[in-house]
């Protein structure tokens, strides 16, 4: 076991316990609604219109930005509608979904791979798939996986991420006791991928399963599998990367700044999937806990398919219920169960109703800077960010907060302070946009004036040139004409003369 | 003792050339009063305000001859802030100048639009592409919804585009994170 940690983080035990952590498999959805928009970027635009029959595993949306994925249907059916649904987000703003109704049939559409021969497949070739297959990291925070994998040069060190992110979820655990061959191989895949010398596959010491699943499978002397702390907040990224290496990844950097990949077992073996059979990511993992449920478990679920859908194989009481997805720290309430599931849902709480206790003021206690994971200061923060202070928060790093609601639970005020800090963000974010917007106003407004008094005083010049010109001609007409005269008048005078001599 | 003056005198001579010369030599040239007005205004270049720009009102409000509420899409935020900047008593804003607008670009209907280049003109910040006789476009990363392209349009194919928040655009609610 590891004895190095980072400072702050929380432990709670698991909220609703289950002696054996299973995966039942749910059965196909009469119809799945699929959104257009993605964690990053713009929507994908659909390729398929009403009524278009789909099968399983077929492009139905895509984009050219490069860090989005493709959009498949998760099941074979019609395409019903495509209009504007509310989709899981805390914004609670509709983006466009596709609506497709089953058929029943599940049929798929073809799809070959590397094949079981991976290894000698080119990482190009690898890369290619993992994006087809639509991959994002599927720990919850949805970046797409083939923008962490390609151009990499100095990779030292491959993280795989097995620890929940939060207490409660038990989504990535019983991935790894029951597909742990799938892992593995995926881990393989990944080495070959970025060229890494060795992998780090990091599990919670409170999931032995999982760990003695993995060590049946694991052959390979490059892949060691670790056992970590339990504690909440060590799933992020780059605290986990602390945890395991003892390196610290520095704001405002990447973990492959510092040549460390990380990636989640679940998007690992999505990744497996990928290249050995470019099988899209139709379906996924989601846990179903909370207050509300009878029997907590784990159900593999079409992408799209509804949240009730599997809420209601959890054996749900009757009393009327708040459903968050994600986890019970960092997670979004939702207000109906009638939300699709999508990549990043990695777990549906469904809670009884409790009153919320009232929030009170800061009594600057200090309790929020002790557990902060990644040293902040939550409770100046807070001040900066209620009074919407936003340059003031940045220089506090308000940009490296992980808004992991340590400083919440903790706080015995009942303070919202991850929100207030969403909210900073958000606003720090807008500002600067506008203040850039704004930039570009007055640049061109004074370009503008700037370009018009140019032409103004070229015109006068170009003015003042022709008639300076149409003088001088002037005057040279004047001369020639005279000349004329001249002439003329010779001429009279020669032919008076000639007359007379006749 | 005639030593300790000469030595004194000598170091405060010096030292004062030395300081002298670099409040010369290293001047920082401040923003100007105009600039910082300037920076506070909206920079929509609407000319609702009755001067043709935003920098000729920045320069109207600093010689104290326009008052501080002649901004419309600044709204009572900006006159607020230039109350503050100024340290004068804030002002309601005034109607005469026009109302505040939500945030919007404009957009022309190509299929109508004869290419007149009325637009062209009117245009503040350049945002408009096009030529005589040929369609006309906006690039609407640069509108900054003025509305002064749509009086001078013969044929009125200048529609004005709410800009509707989106999910990388989205800011939660203060208000509602302070009372749940």
């Amino acid at each position: 076991m590891l004895n190095q940690s980072f400072n702050g983080g929380i432990v709670i035990d698991s909220p609703h316990p289950v002696e054996v952590v299973e995966i039942i498999l749910a059965p196909l959805p009469d119809k799945v609604v699929l959104p257009l928009q993605q964690r990053i970027g713009g929507e994908a635009i659909p390729c398929v219109s009403v009524g278009d029959k789909v099968l399983t595993g077929q492009v139905i949306a895509k984009t050219d930005d490069y860090f989005c994925v493709p959009i498949h249907a998760s099941i074979s059916g019609t395409v019903v509608i495509i209009d504007d649904q509310t989709i899981p987000h805390k914004s609670g703003l509709r983006s466009k979904c596709i609506t497709i109704e089953s058929d029943g049939k599940d049929q798929w559409i073809e799809h070959t791979g590397c094949g079981v021969d991976f290894l000698h497949c080119d990482q190009a070739t690898m890369i290619k798939y993992i994006q087809a297959s639509g991959i994002v990291g599927l720990g919850g925070a949805g970046f797409p996986a083939h923008a962490k994998l390609e151009g990499i040069q100095d990779c030292h060190t491959l993280v795989i991420n097995g620890t929940e992110c939060e207490p409660g979820i038990m989504c990535d655990d019983a991935l790894m006791q029951h597909h742990p061959r799938d892992v593995i191989r995926g881990v393989e895949i990944l080495l070959h991928i970025c060229g890494a010398q060795r992998a780090v596959i990091a599990v919670e010491d409170d999931k032995q399963e999982a760990l003695n699943s993995l060590l049946m499978h694991c052959h390979d002397d490059r892949i060691s599998i670790e056992q970590i702390p339990t504690k909440y907040t060590s799933g992020a990224e780059k605290l986990l990367i602390k945890v395991l290496l003892g390196i610290e990844v520095p704001s405002g950097k990447f973990a492959i700044d510092i040549g460390v990949i990380c990636q989640n077992v679940s998007t690992t073996k999505a990744i497996f999937d990928a290249v050995v059979e470019n099988k899209p990511l139709v379906s996924r993992i989601v846990t179903v806990t909370g207050s509300g449920v009878k029997s907590p478990n784990n159900y593999e679920v079409r992408l799209g398919a509804s949240f009730e859908h599997i809420v209601s194989m959890a054996n749900p009481n009757t009393n009327h219920h708040s459903v968050r997805m994600g986890g019970m720290m960092m997670g979004v309430d939702v207000e109906t169960t009638r939300m699709p599931i999508c990549k990043i849902t990695n777990c549906i709480f469904v809670n009884n109703i409790e009153t919320k206790p009232n929030t009170q003021e800061c009594i600057r206690c200090g309790q929020c800077n002790q557990v902060c994971p990644v040293n902040l200061l939550p409770q100046q923060l807070y001040w900066y960010a209620k009074n919407e202070n936003t340059d003031k928060a940045m220089d506090y790093n308000l940009a490296d907060c992980i808004e992991c609601r340590c400083c919440d639970y903790v706080c015995p005020s009942h303070i919202p302070l991850a929100e207030y800090f969403s909210f900073a963000k958000a606003l720090h974010r807008k500002t600067t946009e506008d203040q850039y917007r704004t930039d570009i106003a007055r640049e061109r407004f004074e370009f503008r004036e700037y370009r018009l008094e140019r032409t103004k005083q070229e015109r006068a010049k170009m003015m003042a040139a022709k008639k300076e010109e149409l003088k001088k001609k002037m005057a040279n007409d004047k001369a020639q004409k005279g000349k004329i005269a001249a002439a003329m008048a010779r001429v009279k005078k020669t032919k008076k003369v000639s007359d007379d001599v006749q | 003792m005639l030593d300790s003056v000469f030595i004194f005198s000598a170091l405060a001579l010096g030292l004062g050339l030395v300081l002298g010369y670099a409040a010369i030599k290293f001047k920082v040239e401040g923003n100007s009063l105009v600039d910082q007005i300037d920076a506070i205004l909206p920079q929509t270049q609407c000319g609702q305000c009755n001067y043709p720009g935003c920098r000729p009102y920045a320069e109207a409000i600093a010689s104290g001859e326009a008052p501080i509420n002649q901004c419309p899409p600044g709204g009572q935020e900006g006159v607020d802030e230039l109350a503050e900047f100024l340290d004068v008593e804030t002002l309601p804003l005034n109607a005469e100048n026009g109302e505040t607008q939500p945030d919007h670009v404009v957009y022309v209907d190509e299929q109508v639009c004869i290419g007149c280049t009325l637009c062209i003109q009117a245009c503040p910040v350049d945002a408009f592409v096009g030529a005589s006789k040929v369609m006309t476009t906006v690039i609407a990363d640069e509108c900054t919804g003025c509305d002064l392209c749509i009086p001078v349009c013969p044929v009125d194919c200048i529609h004005v585009l709410e800009i509707a928040p989106t999910f990388s655009t989205y800011v939660p609610n203060m208000a509602e994170i302070a009372h749940a």
